[in-house]
């Protein structure tokens, strides 16, 4: 066990930081397969929208290119894209930087997406499952 | 030295009112007013919403946090959900009762201090409005809820305090509360 939490301790993450309207969020960057200016999919879908029903969403400025979540219908290499906006970061964050989402919150998330959160330079950064993602 | 007698008359009087020692240092004693210590106590932590006094057990009352505590806004969340509080390398949801109470909402940014609770395996940061005491009270002093009180609040109530004739004080399940806020109440 101490061995485990002191893998913890050192361990790192790699994600993929980027803007959802005015809210920082991030990916884990292993499920981030390109990044382009302009779709290029037809599966396309904005994150402010997924994460967040209510409010005027500005339009993206980039797309991330996701892996489908394999269905019966639907090859396992299928991929589409996901708007996001601002500056787009690859970054390494401490594993025990990264927490998951307080259990009353869990219960009532909008979203199965919305797995927990972290800090980077002091602003809250959302952690999203892009498993949980879909256009 | 001359030794003063009782004059005719305040005799009766003074004899009335001759103590021996021992009853006169028990006069002056605080053995009247201890509380009996046989009788079980509750700590409570007592507070406003929207006014109103609401009491938690201060056994579910872990941590007061002062006003300025920084809370992070998280979107895709029920408006009763203020956000997030980073504290001690630990993230602690904070929500309003207001809702769940039945209250109306408060307009503007929340100002109160957060209350640090832990119930039914859950530990949140509740946002009240005033804090008003921490205290100690006897269980004989805690009424059961009673049928006129309103259907907002009852499922949450577990006890009241009659302070005095004009005021009541009612304390709050926190289990029940958050039992139902994990339900979509609220």
């Amino acid at each position: 066990m101490p061995e485990q939490l002191d893998q913890h301790d050192q361990a790192q993450v790699a994600l993929v930081l980027f803007r959802v309207g005015p809210y920082r969020a991030a990916l884990e960057a292993c499920h981030v397969l390109a990044m382009t200016d302009q779709p290029t999919s037809s599966h396309t879908a904005n994150a402010q929208s997924l994460l967040d029903d209510e409010g005027d969403h500005a339009p993206p400025t980039r797309w991330l290119t996701l892996r489908a979540a394999p269905t019966t219908n639907s090859e396992n290499n299928s991929t589409w894209q996901l708007g996001v906006s601002g500056d787009i970061t690859l970054q390494q964050l401490p594993a025990n930087s990264l927490y998951p989402l307080p259990k009353l919150l869990l219960s009532r998330r909008f979203s199965t997406a919305l797995c927990g959160c972290t800090f980077d330079q002091r602003q809250l950064v959302l952690l999203l499952d892009a498993r949980k993602l879909s256009p | 030295m001359t030794a003063e007698h009782p004059r005719d008359g305040e005799a009766n009087d003074q004899s009335s009112a001759t103590l021996s020692l021992d009853e006169a240092l028990a006069a002056h004693s605080d053995s009247e007013t201890v509380v009996d210590v046989d009788e079980p106590t509750q700590q409570l932590v007592l507070f406003r919403l929207d006014g109103q006094r609401f009491a938690l057990p201060g056994s579910a009352v872990s941590e007061i946090l002062a006003s300025d505590q920084p809370v992070y806004y998280v979107p895709g969340l029920p408006a009763s959900t203020e956000g997030v509080l980073h504290l001690r390398g630990k993230i602690e949801s904070v929500i309003s009762l207001h809702q769940l109470l039945g209250l109306p909402t408060p307009e503007g940014t929340s100002k109160g201090m957060i209350l640090l609770v832990r119930a039914a395996g859950v530990t949140s940061g509740v946002r009240i409005e005033q804090l008003d005491d921490v205290c100690e009270v006897t269980q004989s002093m805690l009424q059961a809820p009673p049928e006129t009180l309103p259907g907002t609040l009852r499922p949450y109530v577990s006890a009241l305090w009659q302070i005095d004739e004009c005021q009541a004080l009612a304390l709050l399940d926190p289990e029940a509360l958050f039992d139902a806020y994990q339900q979509g109440l609220g």
